[in-house]
């Protein structure tokens, strides 16, 4: 579904800031990226949404090149991935209801279908009292809900969420986790940049981890645990 | 009804409640740069009206010249012979009677009159100066001289045939006279038309500049419509709309204050008797061109908001 072969990426003329990257991201798999701050997990993590182009290397998605596509092709890709950003990036002119309806916008879906589902989606992460709400008046919690909701209105593909819990408790943090795992099990392929080790550890989910622009792979899953039945046990006391 | 009101109070009183209707994905109806933009289109379009409006006014002059000397000539019967001497005025006379009545006589001629000794007088004094004793002064025998609509004089054989009675005559056509006056009005509408190209730049220059301040002010809310799988056309065509209603709103207020302009510069010319052009009146496809002006201009402004946002567009991935 998503591969990375050989690719590097520079900034202008610059050192590669991420190396010979290589990987595949299954249909339906949930990773977590880690690694120190300026390992290039937010060049890796644009790569992915397609805010920027390898400078070399092939990336797939969804069985296509990238470096084939036309801007068209590549804006058809974009809409089949959801991105909750580390600082949620809401558009602070509209309200919460036209933030999560956006991307359906963008898609051309009727008004009316874009009323229910967004609707019913604020009412899922308890905001459905907060639809004429302008996002800056929401606090962060509140914020993020809305950015996470604009994230899986159109039942993405691919969700990618950069450090998602970064300014959460981990309560909150694990309830948040415990949200992605839900969507990943209705088929979502999810992909969580993250330094929470705790979070990691629990959800025992593989991690890529890049260090110094290098990427390696890491798969702490023991054989004999495995899927969503020791999921819920590990999630045991977080829901 | 005062529940309601009261109601719409109270809601907006709620900080950070939307009150108003999505109209963009970017912000842009609250952009500080809309009023500039607007007054901007406002004032050439004025502009626009005025040059227009003067390229109308002086296409109509040129063509009531043009026909006004059309199928006309003057015939001069000079008042001294080709050695320089004064030929007396009773002689004079005579010979423009006697060419009149050959021009009258001529088939293609509808009119041939004499201009008066007096009224020739009258024409000379503002040359000659008012103290001058003008009785003593001997002037031209005059002939203005109408063809029939269609006809096609020879008007050497004319001249050939006046010289008869009058040996020195000669016939004048006003065509290096028109031929200057129109070169000078065609000089007029070429600055007209230049200055209506400047004005297209220049809306061009300012709605490109005026939407590049937008994307740069936008561009965080920018990247994030391309990221979420916007098109650029997409992008595009909300700008396109926004330049579109700012540009009409400020192309309608700028015909609305160059009409008044022109009203005005029309009451002043009036007063001032300036009748060069008289009885000049703009015909309903000329005022339905000026009213009308709004629409080319939002539709030039849009059009640049489209280029620019797709040529700002292409440097994202």
């Amino acid at each position: 579904m998503i591969r990375f072969e050989h690719v590097g990426l520079r900034y202008g003329i610059g050192p590669e800031v991420l190396e010979d990257i290589n990987f595949t991201l299954d249909p339906g798999s949930f990773h977590f990226l880690s690694g120190p701050s300026g390992a290039g997990k937010t060049s890796l993590m644009s790569l992915l949404y397609l805010g920027r182009m390898p400078t070399r290397g092939l990336v797939r998605m969804f069985g296509q090149n990238i470096g084939e596509l036309t801007r068209d092709q590549l804006a058809a890709i974009r809409q089949r991935i959801g991105v909750v950003f580390q600082d949620f990036r809401l558009l602070g002119h509209m309200s919460a209801f036209d933030n999560v309806a956006l991307p359906l916008r963008i898609q051309g879906r009727p008004e009316k279908e874009i009323r229910n589902n967004v609707g019913e989606l604020l009412d899922w992460v308890g905001l459905g009292d907060h639809k004429h709400v302008l996002p800056n008046t929401m606090s962060g919690g509140q914020q993020q809900r809305v950015a996470i909701a604009r994230a899986v209105i159109t039942r993405p593909r691919l969700l990618l969420a950069d450090e998602p819990t970064g300014n959460l408790d981990d309560d909150i943090g694990f309830r948040l986790m415990a949200l992605f795992d839900q969507l990943n099990r209705m088929g979502t392929t999810v992909l969580i940049a993250t330094h929470n080790t705790a979070i990691m550890e629990k959800f025992g989910h593989k991690r890529l981890i890049l260090e110094r622009g290098h990427l390696r792979i890491e798969d702490p899953q023991q054989p004999n645990k495995g899927g969503h039945g020791d999921l819920r046990e590990r999630l045991q006391g977080v829901y | 009804m005062i529940a309601r009101l009261l109601a719409k109070f109270r809601k907006e009183r709620v900080l950070g409640v939307a009150k108003e209707k999505r109209r963009y994905d970017l912000p842009l109806a609250n952009s500080s740069s809309n009023s500039f933009l607007r007054l901007l289109i406002c004032l050439l379009s004025i502009l626009g009206m005025l040059a227009l409006s003067a390229s109308f006014a002086l296409s109509a002059m040129t063509e009531r010249w043009s026909q006004g000397l059309a199928n006309k000539v003057s015939v001069e019967i000079p008042a001294s012979d080709s050695a320089g001497d004064i030929i007396a005025p009773r002689m004079v006379r005579s010979m423009t009677d006697d060419a009149a009545k050959i021009l009258s006589e001529h088939p293609d001629v509808e009119q041939a009159a004499i201009t008066e000794e007096k009224e020739v007088r009258t024409l000379l004094a503002p040359w000659l100066g008012e103290d001058l004793a003008m009785d003593s002064i001997p002037v031209p025998g005059l002939i203005s001289v109408t063809f029939r609509e269609g006809s096609t004089p020879n008007l050497k054989k004319l001249e050939a045939k006046i010289r008869e009675a009058a040996p020195s005559a000669r016939i004048d056509t006003h065509e290096s006279w028109l031929a200057d006056v129109l070169r000078f009005t065609g000089a007029l509408q070429f600055a007209a038309i230049l200055l209506g190209l400047i004005i297209g730049a220049t809306t061009l220059v300012a709605v490109a500049a005026g939407v590049k301040s937008k994307l740069s002010e936008n561009k965080e809310e920018l990247e994030l419509l391309h990221l979420m799988g916007a098109s650029d056309s997409y992008i595009a065509r909300q700008l396109q709309r926004h330049t579109l209603i700012l540009s009409f709103q400020g192309g309608a207020l700028g015909v609305l204050a160059g009409g008044l302009l022109l009203f005005v510069i029309s009451l002043i010319a009036g007063e001032m008797g300036v009748n060069l052009i008289p009885d000049f009146r703009m015909a309903d496809a000329q005022k339905l061109m000026l009213v009308l002006m709004p629409v080319p201009i939002a539709v030039l402004a849009m059009l640049t908001a489209r280029v620019t946002v797709m040529n700002v567009l292409t440097r994202m991935p």
